[in-house]
């Protein structure tokens, strides 16, 4: 079982590590890597709380083995933020209370993040449509929904609206 | 328990690799869950990554589409814009970006609505093999699948005349749902009368099947209420519904003639 020497970009970074044959990418970021935002829940790819962006696509974690994607860009929540500025999306989740238990978020961030950098200003049905794939337990939606819709706008006077961590 | 990972760059390479306790992973979406429940029989994967497999051709009034396309390019694509709202349909945006075109050959229903609708196209598979190269009707791939040592490389069909295309897809919620019932048709008509129709249903069975049934009975008759609600009705012997989570048999059965006439007539 011989395991394989593993290269990615992650957030920015050169990440090298040890695979075992089949790890899969959720579990190199979150046992190799320490990156732990992205959370292990079905493991089916229905629930979407593993949801990382690779080479620019949001792609659920638990499903792809790590060694198939060797060399790829991988970004995920820990990347957001800049230093202790939050991202518009986290400011606007935090401000409309957007997050519950939290288990989600993580994947729905990375949905959003996906989305607003595809399409800058999105319907209420485009914001439906991409976080479609994550199932939240808590909140019913509507909060997460109109938190991305805010972002959205928080997005046009960047800088402006980002809050600091340690406010 | 897997013992390696392959990700070949070669096709041939990809095809000697093949061996019974391996299995070859596209996107992932169908496999990647079984391994990941620890029950799965396989000591390799095959991984597709590295084929460049993907990619997308139409001209001629033709359309050939890598089997590694995922479906996200798919519904990307605006020359086979007819098929966005099959793509649409299909699980959620992150699950496109992963799922294939050719994986979706391969999916059990009550998924595996891209497959309905190649089946209605009647879709060319391209497949190969230790002996190269061959070709098979999407059907024959979908009622048979391929053999042990080979792999699906290519889909391709007709593209069709605007307006001939018709899809609709039951769903218990309108985004990300498996199917009730999916619905595909080519319906060519020859001044006011059905030339030919291929009506091919998902949740019908546990493949895409198609109607002949039904496409008979529309044969040679104008498209109306009339006579698109009684070969509707004929589906029914060309159909056998099965009871899941997501709909009974007895549903399944009770709605299949109302979405196809909603497909054909939208309404």
């Amino acid at each position: 079982m011989p395991s394989t020497i593993v290269t990615l970009t992650v957030n920015g970074q050169e990440a090298e590590f040890l695979a075992k044959p089949g790890t899969t990418l959720l579990s190199a970021l979150r046992d190799n890597l320490g990156l732990v935002a992205a959370k292990r829940g079905c493991a089916q790819g229905t629930c979407g709380s593993c949801a990382v962006i690779v080479d620019g696509l949001e792609v659920p974690s638990c499903l792809i083995p790590v060694e198939t994607i060797a060399g790829a860009e991988v970004r995920t929540l820990e990347g957001l933020a800049t230093g202790n500025e939050l991202s518009p999306l986290q400011t606007a989740f935090i401000e409309g209370f957007a997050t519950q238990c939290g288990f989600c978020t993580s994947g729905m961030l990375m949905a959003a993040t996906a989305l607003l950098e595809e399409n800058t200003a999105p319907s209420r049905d485009d914001v439906v449509r991409a976080i479609s794939g994550h199932v939240c337990r808590c909140t019913g939606y509507e909060a997460i929904i109109d938190a991305v819709l805010v972002a959205a706008e928080l997005e046009k006077t960047k800088g402006f609206a980002s809050r600091s961590v340690a406010d | 328990m897997l013992q390696r990972v392959h990700v070949p760059n070669d096709l041939r390479d990809a095809v000697s690799l093949l061996h019974p306790d391996a299995a070859f992973l596209a996107g992932g979406t169908l496999l990647m869950p079984i391994v990941n429940n620890d029950v799965s029989p396989w000591q390799e994967l095959i991984s597709a990554r590295g084929l460049g497999l993907d990619g997308i051709e139409v001209a001629a009034g033709a359309a050939q589409i890598g089997a590694t396309t995922t479906l996200t390019a798919l519904g990307r694509d605006e020359r086979l814009a007819f098929l966005h709202p099959v793509v649409e349909s299909i699980a959620s945006p992150l699950i496109r970006n992963l799922a294939t075109v050719g994986g979706n050959l391969f999916a059990p229903q009550p998924y595996g609505d891209l497959a309905v609708a190649l089946l209605a196209l009647d879709a060319q598979v391209v497949i190969a093999g230790a002996e190269g190269e061959r070709h098979a009707p999407v059907g024959q791939v979908l009622s048979a699948g391929v053999g042990p040592g080979e792999i699906v490389t290519q889909v391709s069909f007709a593209t069709p005349r605007p307006g001939t295309f018709f899809y609709t897809k039951a769903m218990r919620r309108k985004l990300n749902s498996a199917s009730i019932v999916t619905v595909a048709a080519v319906i060519e008509q020859a001044g006011s009368k059905v030339d030919s129709a291929r009506i091919a249903l998902g949740g019908a069975g546990p493949r895409p099947v198609r109607a002949p049934n039904a496409e008979a009975a529309l044969a040679g008759k104008p498209l109306n209420l009339e006579t698109v609600t009684a070969a509707s009705d004929l589906a029914l012997m060309d159909a056998a519904p099965f009871t899941d989570a997501h709909a009974s048999a007895w549903y399944r059965a009770r709605v299949l003639p109302v979405h196809i006439r909603r497909a054909i007539l939208g309404a």
